[in-house]
């Protein structure tokens, strides 16, 4: 395989397990393109895992995973990632603008400190997630969309070439929804591939161009109409959700449209 | 036990030097002084970091190990000068943390148990080697204990000079380092998957702590120096939201508490130096939960008071147009407002009670009878008020009407609550989070929101009508 056909991400027989419990169960996958991509599960599925497992954060029992063909140590730089909001104090005392900026460290590297060219990339994508007005504000004081955001825009500033997110849309009231998924889609656009852990199968069908379907084990991947029939979605979800079968008609209707 | 402080005759004595009251300074005094101050800042700076990583304990654990290095370092040279001791001190203080780290990976024991049992092993045989250096009676041996509570009298200029390096090489680490050490202690998930080497940062982050732990021991002891690491940020937290700030402040406010320490100890001979600085320290962690603006406990307590006096101020206002109509042609009385504004709740009438004078002192309400002749204003109210507590009130008496200043402000309130609901219904962008109990006007707040079809809105409909008052 030469280096251009490379898939931009792979995951080859991932297995994760807490114990002897799998908590991932040999997911082969590959995305060869740039898209906006959607791991959909239910809770407990294993998707904040498999980001986890890519990015070397939690152990493997077996299998690997490649960037643009490489393993991650040396592409590090092309790679960003937006852990869950949950996962820090928001009570910390920093500023949106130094959040951002944290954006800007992997490419610093030791020691160097953010100068003025890292300080207009962060206003930049301050601005592009519409919080260019919050600069100065104690991470504290923002609502639970706009930190969020200051993720997002965190993200933007690692200037990478494919994005993990991890859950970007929980708990973030309509508005903030549209934002973040307009940003996600404009990174698209930009030729970058987008993988978004998500758990809303109504506006997983309006956004996503491909999707992956994970509970334990990959159960589909492909085209989202192709991949939320309610076959697929009966086979993920088994048990889990009682109005399944409407929730799957509803799906299969509103099919993202080309 | 052998906390006998007044037989320190260990290294050359400065009691005497400093005098009983502690006042004529000498040149080692002020040396002392001056290494104590270093120590103090140095240990506030490392201990914000500790605590922005949310590893407050990690230097109780080091500290408590100190003892068992100072007695084995004795044990093993023979020598009881200060950088032996303290090499022995920062050896069993690493290794401490060192135990605290592979407990916390191999036994699968949670954080506060793991420290719970380093800190006791370490301290019970560092108690038990220095209780049988002591009883043994070896040559030299008094000036051991005074690790356990700090005394800073015996030291010399030389020792002074040590702290004081170590303390600056601490500071200039946490400057240099303060890049990655923010960036793990804020979210140490994205740091690993940026490549960062959190494992490693963190390694370097405790043992940064334990050195300055070491470094403190004279100054505090080991059972006390940990409160000169975890006090002074905790204070400096209240008074800024920024790291920066918070680093400094931490520094002065060790540096404050530390040298306070120090003098107040050579106040009477043989004081310890250790429960002085930490009880400064607690002086200046217990005045900054006063009365630190924002976070601080007078500060929320005055505003909530203050939000509470606005809200009622508004409630009531809004009752008193409710009982007028729309033209203030007709009368109130205070009692039935208050009743409506406030219920049967005791502290909401008396807000309400004292926000109806200040509505009275502001001019926004009058007396009715200032109205020359014409309608009984207070009749209509008269009889809500029967039917709302179910007795005649006393006819007549207390009535009252909005001034036409306070018609305008009233109209304006009730225009507002109105074209919130509308902005909160149509969900306007960022609409919920400009919504204060202030109650601005949203066309201010709210950039590029169209009102007018809102307003509409609310005049032909005036739904839960009870609500907007």
């Amino acid at each position: 395989m030469t280096a251009a056909a490379a898939p931009i991400l792979e995951f080859h027989d991932v297995t994760v397990a807490y114990g002897r419990r799998p908590v991932l169960w040999n997911i082969d996958l590959a995305i060869a393109e740039p898209c906006l991509f959607g791991v959909i599960g239910p809770n407990g599925a294993g998707k904040s895992t498999l980001l986890k497992a890519a990015l070397g954060l939690v152990p493997v029992v077996g299998g690997y995973v490649r960037y643009f063909g490489a393993p991650l140590a040396g592409v590090r730089g092309r790679v960003g990632y937006v852990p869950q909001r949950e996962t820090v104090d928001w009570d910390f005392p920093v500023s949106v603008m130094d959040v951002v900026l944290m954006g800007t460290y992997g490419r610093l590297g030791w020691l160097r400190r953010p100068g003025r060219r890292e300080r207009e990339l962060a206003r930049r994508c301050l601005d592009r997630v519409g919080l260019g007005d919050l600069a100065e504000r104690q991470i504290g004081r923002l609502s639970g969309g706009q930190q969020q955001r200051v993720f997002l825009a965190r993200a933007l500033a690692q200037e990478a070439d494919l994005y993990l997110f991890d859950e970007p849309l929980a708990g973030v009231d309509v508005r903030s929804q549209e934002h973040i998924f307009q940003v996600l889609a404009a990174i698209r656009d930009e030729g970058k591939l987008v993988v978004v852990v998500h758990h809303d199968l109504r506006t997983a069908a309006e956004w996503f161009d491909r999707v992956a379907l994970i509970d334990m084990r990959l159960v589909a991947t492909g085209p989202t109409a192709d991949v939320l029939t309610p076959d697929n979605l009966r086979r993920t979800y088994a048990g889990r959700v009682e109005l399944l079968e409407e929730l799957g008609r509803a799906v299969a209707e509103r099919g993202r449209t080309p | 036990m052998m906390i006998d402080l007044g037989t320190s005759a260990a290294w050359t004595p400065l009691v005497a030097a400093a005098g009983p009251a502690g006042l004529a300074m000498t040149y080692n005094t002020l040396v002392v002084l001056a290494g104590v101050a270093a120590v103090g800042f140095a240990a506030g700076v490392a201990g914000t970091l500790a605590l922005l990583r949310r590893r407050p304990l990690v230097g109780d654990a080091a500290a408590h190990a100190t003892l068992l290095g100072v007695g084995t370092a004795f044990l093993l040279t023979g020598r009881r000068d200060l950088p032996t001791l303290l090499a022995g001190a920062l050896v069993s203080a690493v290794a401490a943390v060192g135990v605290l780290v592979l407990l916390r990976r191999i036994a699968r024991t949670r954080d506060d148990a793991a420290t719970a049992i380093v800190i006791g092993v370490s301290f019970g045989a560092g108690l038990a080697v220095v209780a049988g250096i002591t009883a043994r009676g070896l040559p030299g041996s008094a000036g051991l204990e005074q690790f356990l509570l700090g005394h800073t009298a015996a030291l010399t200029a030389r020792d002074a000079l040590l702290l004081a390096a170590a303390s600056l090489g601490v500071v200039v680490l946490v400057a240099v380092a303060l890049k990655e050490a923010v960036l793990v202690a804020f979210d140490a998930a994205f740091a690993a998957a940026s490549g960062w080497p959190v494992g490693l940062i963190d390694a370097a982050l405790v043992s940064l702590v334990a050195l300055m732990v070491v470094v403190g021991l004279p100054a505090a002891g080991a059972v006390l120096v940990t409160a000169l690491v975890v006090i002074p940020p905790v204070a400096a937290r209240q008074w800024t939201n920024r790291v920066g700030p918070m680093l400094l402040l931490a520094g002065l406010f060790g540096l404050a508490a530390a040298v306070a320490g120090v003098l107040l100890s050579t106040l009477r001979p043989g004081l310890a130096t250790g429960p002085l600085v930490v009880l400064a320290a607690a002086a200046i962690c217990f005045v900054s939960f006063v009365v630190a603006p924002e976070r601080g406990w007078l500060a929320r307590r005055l505003g909530e008071a203050d939000r509470r006096r606005r809200w009622t101020r508004g409630r009531v206002l809004g009752e008193c147009f409710a009982l007028c109509g729309d033209d203030a042609a007709t009368g109130f009385e205070r009692a039935l407002v208050i009743d409506r504004a406030a219920g049967d709740s005791g502290s909401l009438r008396r807000d309400a009670g004292r926000a109806w004078h200040q509505l009275v002192r502001e001019g926004v309400l009058e007396r009715a009878t200032l109205r020359a002749g014409g309608r009984d204003f207070g009749q209509e109210s008269v009889a809500r008020g029967a039917a709302v507590r179910g007795a005649m009130p006393q006819a007549g008496r207390d009535r009252w009407r909005l001034s036409s200043a306070g018609l305008v402000q009233a109209r304006e309130r009730r225009r507002r609550i109105g074209a919130w609901r509308d902005v909160l219904d149509a969900a306007v962008e960022n609409g919920r989070d400009a919504l204060t109990l202030d109650l601005p006007a949203p066309e201010e707040v709210l950039e590029g929101v169209v009102l007018a079809p809102l307003a509409a809105a609310w005049q032909s409909a005036p739904r839960a009508a009870e609500d907007t008052r």
